[in-house]
């Protein structure tokens, strides 16, 4: 049996469920979305004229679904267009759709006897060799699939999205008794692959591993929080980014989720585990209780926590509730010493480690919350996952914790911890002594053939398995695969003859280590190898563009040569990468934005990562895109025009009005397929889902093209509109500045855009070079740099991080 | 000297733009079908009589380009001797049209001409599909700017001469009342020629044009009040006052009227309406091109030698509520557009502005008013991008 995923179904269009559709889509997956039909006409509907037999009342539930995630922010769909991809319907008329489907998953309401009764409906429509799972967060996978046939239960397997679907890495994979293994492995490797997501497998136990360790986590931190006498600004300052927390913190995070949620979350658990030794920390303290009989859920109510208003001045002010008083009050930025402490080390390791020991209250509180964790986490271990590595992923990938409890535990000590415990009169898992009195001491540990875990029923050290398609830059480094390096990108031999380029200045900005780097790369592949990749691991950015700090100092010290030199440089180094005679493969993943845009774009090929947020943003800084962005737009806009056309006087405006208007407006995409939709990155590319495999699957890219004796490009040749393009672009910005979008100086930049883009002084239709537009954007970048306004707009970007309008 | 007398004056419909009842219907379509209807309501007439077809049109290309007066007088089944030729002098091409055909007819050049004017903007962009501003012509204030965006002229108006957004939102308010209430009483009937409309469809998974009628203006919005108004933002300034709730839609349609010689008339023993006694063109500042009417009005009048007090009804084009305001405001005439002698009927706020066509179709609506109303002079005026305004009086027999 060969498993594959091409159609779905999704069966409640909820916000989880039409998220997991838009999803599904970004994964190029067509899928019909479901819901039940509406309980009864309201007066609107029939004001509309919709009658009960209208597809669109009938439908409803399920437009209103796709509706919502269509305009959610951020977005669920990687473009709009996606949209078109989901098939809406009802579970009344439209259940046969479902006999073509190869997966279908349920994100119902959470109640057991809706669901069984849906299924038992659905088992008569679909094929025998349909995947079918349920998202259920609360109800076991065994109660659902009790009454299902042999054959189902075999093809049945709980599959927990985390909510946003799109941005969210945990997905909880729960077999069912009777799941065939051949299934599990499949959604694993599909959910992974196709989704992009972090795989958890999970036992069948009550909120499964997450929302477990999770809901543990939060209850912990919130009764601390009575317990010790802190106040919720206090407990955010502490339980933040200094001990691995999201930015949002703790309380900022239950608002974000809302307290309803979190709270039938936990009360969920508290029924299911009665035999659970922390079991009483799941039920509601008193203070939430009120806050949630008084409708303070969060963000969704405008008040949780916190709440925001308006002082007499108009000024936004942070308020906080009082759990003693109920009251909002200012909230403030609490200090306390090992916090501030913290922030100065470098890593989280040493941060959680300073506060895990401070003197102050900071550091009694996080003492007291993490022993707890560890402790709690080591007990499920066993029961509700096979592994150490299951919880710490959950907890990394399904509440952004930096770090899980077992590597936290790592972080400040095992034995130091343990201390601590017996200190606080904590009782210390026994499986955590014989550990260590197997003279484990840590969680994790790197031996020469790689990593391994602590394995508690082993009762000893396990390998841990290393996914071939896992290409990991940093432990390639340790076995000494660097073929060449310098402080801002190193050369990488990923195997197969194939080497990496990886950036590794802060942000990977573009500095001339940087682009030295890339043309020795390039030299080097050209002689030794098969091909290269240009890809890293930041999480945020590929490349955020040039170092505008030196392009400032040089600009101030008059050093014209050197801001030329620069700009050479990329360009050449850019040039080259096109035009090796070895395939490129540029994957970026985050931010590409405005050098780190037009290196992403000068690869034989892209493997662009789904969350790629591409743009050429010079205009921000006051310059305009001059490493080859405006060439290499213009050629993406123009080469689909068939030979012959632009002879006959095709009219050119429309194409170079999309490339003047991405760089006037410092357009930025914010998903890969936009970024394909803008131009930077052609709509013949493959998207990348997963990021683990980004720099696997670009290789594989690279061996392809040199099995296939890859020849590089032919030169382009650009069809240009020459002056009547100034002239065009120019009715456009004096409306524009007329109406006061743009200022005096913008329009200086943006005629400079149209300098280039017109291909300097010829008539409409003329073909030029690559190296013709590339001399116009040098000319204009460095024209600018000596404007007084571009040298104000860098200053105030390196000061103050956000674009000056002068 | 013969004198020229305007015999029968229709219009199509106003279609709203891209969403209206002509957004599928190519302009050559839609306009000999309105050349047809006036053709039907004069037996009388042997079109071999037809001098020549004028047609008004600002945007003369694509569907209606390759000089559309000829295409549709061919296309309307004129004998082929009868010539046609298409004129553009922006929004005031229709007009412009009927002032050309009557000098012809008056000059003893032509016995008979039909002539109005014909135009989709949902086909073709404003400016054109392939607009070149010319590349040496600098925008520093040295020279006009007459590539201005229309809208930017029309906050320029309300700027430099103090029409408020209130007074712009109550105007576009009132437009769209007075177009409501006309329709309801049916005034627009006797003037429109139905439209068979074409509209593109699926059926049993095949893509097939239809064809629907489309008999009604569609563009008004009714009701709306000056607080929906309010909420609209500018699209062409930052904190700007010109909304799509005071600005003129836009709009496709098309209009003629049939000129011919008193004697002509008199000979098939047809009763002349009426006929265009003066018509007068000036030039004003392109960047606030919407004062037009404020000097082609008292331009028209003084060639005549008449004042505002004697025109009965006024079709003024609403542009821009800005500028239709502040011209009425110059020719001292404000107050009666309150008392309903201005745009009685409702404006282009309301019933649309399809540029080319505009002049000849305001043409039809000021004949028909007069004549409902009984009144003898009337004046049709508008505003002219790159800075014009035109200005024709009609008096009726």
């Amino acid at each position: 049996m060969s498993l594959k995923i091409k159609k779905a179904a999704v069966l409640g269009a909820g916000v989880m469920g039409a998220g997991i559709a838009a999803h599904l889509t970004n994964a190029g997956i067509e899928c019909y979305l479901l819901d039940i039909i509406p309980f009864e006409l309201t007066d609107a509907d029939k004001k509309k004229g919709l009658t009960e037999k209208s597809p669109a009342w009938r439908n409803s539930f399920a437009a209103n679904g796709l509706a919502g995630v269509t305009k959610s922010k951020p977005a669920s769909f990687f473009t709009k267009k996606n949209a078109s991809m989901v098939k809406i319907g009802n579970f009344e008329d439209n259940l046969n759709w479902l006999a073509d489907v190869d997966w279908i998953c349920e994100v119902v309401v959470e109640n057991l006897k809706i669901k069984q009764d849906l299924f038992a409906k659905v088992e008569k429509v679909i094929k025998p060799t349909c995947i079918v799972s349920t998202n259920t967060s609360g109800i076991p996978i065994k109660d659902i699939s009790a009454k299902f046939s042999a054959n189902l239960k075999k093809h049945f397997l709980g599959t927990h999205f985390f909510n946003p679907p799109r941005y969210m890495k945990l997905m909880e994979i729960i077999p069912g008794v009777d799941t065939d293994k051949e299934i599990v492995d499949y959604m694993v490797k599909f959910s992974e692959e196709t989704l992009g997501k972090g795989v958890v497998v999970c036992s069948d136990s009550p909120n499964f591993v997450g929302n477990r360790i999770g809901v543990f986590d939060m209850s912990n931190a919130a009764r601390l929080m009575v317990d010790k006498k802190l106040k919720v600004d206090e407990v955010d300052a502490i339980v933040s980014k200094v001990i691995g927390r999201p930015g949002t913190a703790l309380f900022g995070t239950m608002d974000l989720v809302g307290l309803d949620i979190g709270s039938h979350v936990a009360k969920n658990l508290y029924d299911a585990v009665p035999n659970d030794e922390s079991r009483e920390m799941f039920a509601p303290a008193p203070f939430l209780e009120k806050m949630l009989a008084n409708k303070w859920l969060g963000n969704k109510t405008k008040q949780g926590y916190y709440k925001k208003t308006k002082d007499a001045k108009g000024k936004t002010v942070k308020l906080m509730l009082d759990i003693d008083t109920m009251e909002y009050v200012p909230a403030g930025k609490p200090k306390f010493d090992s916090v501030s402490a913290a922030k100065k080390k470098d890593g989280i390791c040493e941060s959680m480690k300073t506060v895990f020991n401070g003197e102050d209250k900071a550091g009694d509180y996080v003492r007291e919350y993490l022993c707890k964790n560890f402790i709690y986490s080591a007990n499920r271990v066993g029961e509700i996952c096979d592994n150490i590595m299951s919880i710490d992923n959950a907890m990394k990938w399904g509440y952004n914790h930096q770090l899980g409890p077992f590597e936290s535990w790592d972080a400040v000590g095992v034995k130091e911890a343990i201390e601590v415990m017996k200190k606080l009169k904590l009782k210390v898992p026994k499986k955590i002594e014989e550990m260590l009195k197997k003279g484990c001491e840590s969680f994790y540990t790197i031996k020469a053939d790689g990593k391994y875990y602590y394995d508690f029923e082993k009762k000893g050290y396990v390998k841990i398995d290393e996914n071939s398609r896992i290409i990991i830059l940093p432990s390639l480094k340790e076995r000494n695969k660097i073929v060449k390096e310098n402080a801002s990108a190193s050369l990488i031999d990923i195997g197969d003859g194939v080497v990496c380029l990886e950036f590794h200045t802060k942000m990977n900005s573009i500095d001339d280590g940087l682009t030295t780097m890339q043309a020795e790369a390039c030299n080097i592949v050209e002689k030794d190898f098969v091909g290269m990749v240009v890809a890293n691991h930041d999480p945020r950015a590929f490349s955020a563009g040039a170092n505008v700090f030196q392009v400032l100092t040089a600009a101030q010290l008059g050093h014209w040569d050197l801001i030329e030199q620069g700009i050479e440089s990329l360009q050449n180094g850019n040039m080259r990468m096109k035009y090796l005679s070895k395939p490129v493969v540029t994957a970026p993943a985050g931010m590409a934005l405005g050098g780190g845009c037009e290196i992403a774009m000068h690869g034989a090929r892209c493997l662009p990562n789904g969350e790629s947020y591409m743009g050429l943003v010079e205009v921000g800084v006051g310059v305009i895109p001059a490493g080859g962005g405006c060439k290499e737009l213009l050629v993406r806009l123009t080469e689909g025009i068939p030979d012959g056309i632009v002879e006959m006087g095709i009219n050119l405006q429309y194409h170079m009005a999309k490339a003047f208007e991405n760089i006037a407006m410092a357009k930025v995409s914010t998903s890969a397929a936009e970024a394909m939709e803008l131009g930077y990155v052609r709509k013949t590319e493959t998207i990348n889902m997963s990021r683990d495999q980004q720099i696997y699957e670009a290789k594989q890219l690279v061996l392809s093209l040199a099995m296939a004796g890859y020849k590089p490009p032919k030169p382009a040749l650009i069809p240009v509109m020459g002056e009547n393009l100034r002239g065009f672009a120019e009715g456009i910005i004096m409306n524009m500045r007329y109406g006061n979008f743009i200022s005096d100086y913008d329009l200086v930049v943006c005629r400079k855009i149209a300098q280039i883009l017109s291909g300097g002084d010829c008539a409409e239709g003329t073909f030029v070079s690559e190296q013709e537009i590339l001399d116009l954007e040098k000319e204009a970048f460095v024209s600018l740099c000596g404007e007084k306004k571009t040298q104000e707009r860098i200053m105030y970007m390196l000061s103050s991080g956000k674009p000056l309008r002068n | 000297m013969s004198d020229a007398v305007i015999v029968e004056s229709v219009r199509s419909p106003g279609g709203r733009y891209k969403k209206g009842g002509l957004a599928s219907t190519r302009s050559d379509a839609y306009g000999i079908q309105v050349l047809k209807g006036l053709l039907a309501r004069v037996p009388e007439l042997d079109p071999a009589d037809i001098d020549d077809l004028i047609v008004g049109c600002s945007f003369p290309e694509c569907e209606q380009g390759m000089n559309l007066g000829r295409i549709l007088a061919m296309g309307a089944g004129l004998p082929i001797s009868v010539s046609g030729m298409t004129v553009n002098r922006f929004c005031s091409s229709g007009i412009q049209a009927i002032a050309d055909a009557t000098a012809k007819v008056r000059a003893g050049w032509s016995d008979v001409i039909i002539a109005g004017g014909c135009e989709t903007m949902s086909h073709i962009p404003m400016g054109g599909s392939a607009m070149r501003p010319n590349p040496d012509w600098k925008f520093d204030g040295s020279m006009p700017n007459v590539y201005i965006n229309m809208g930017n002229t029309a906050e320029n108006v309300a700027m430099n001469h103090n029409v408020s957004r209130e007074d712009q939102d109550k105007f576009g308010v009132e437009s769209n009342r007075r177009a409501y209430e006309a329709i309801k009483a049916g005034k627009f009937k006797e003037e429109i020629i139905p439209i068979q409309a074409f509209k593109y469809a699926i059926k049993n998974g095949k893509r097939i044009r239809q064809t629907v009628t489309f008999d009604t203006d569609d563009g008004v919005r009714w009701p709306t009040t000056i607080e929906d108004l309010g909420k609209l933002k500018s699209p062409f300034k930052a904190g700007g006052v010109v909304t799509a709730g005071n600005a003129s839609q836009m709009t496709d349609g098309a209009a003629f009227s049939l000129i011919m010689t008193a004697e002509k008339a008199k000979a098939l023993k047809l009763k002349p309406i009426a006929k265009m006694t003066h018509y007068a063109v000036a030039g004003c500042m392109s960047e606030e091109m919407g004062v037009g009417p404020a000097y082609a009005i008292p331009k028209v009048l003084k060639l005549a030698g008449l004042t505002p007090k004697d025109i009965d009804v006024y079709e003024i084009n609403e542009a821009f509520a800005s500028q239709a305001i502040y011209s009425c405001r110059v020719v001292g005439i404000e107050d009666r557009y309150w008392a309903g002698d201005i745009n009685p009927n409702g404006g282009a706020i309301a019933l649309g502005h399809p540029l080319g066509c505009t002049g000849a179709k305001l043409t039809a609506q000021l004949l028909h008013e007069l004549k409902r109303r009984g009144g003898k002079r009337g004046i049709v005026s508008m505003c002219i991008g790159g800075g014009m305004g035109a200005a024709g009086i009609y008096e009726m027999l």
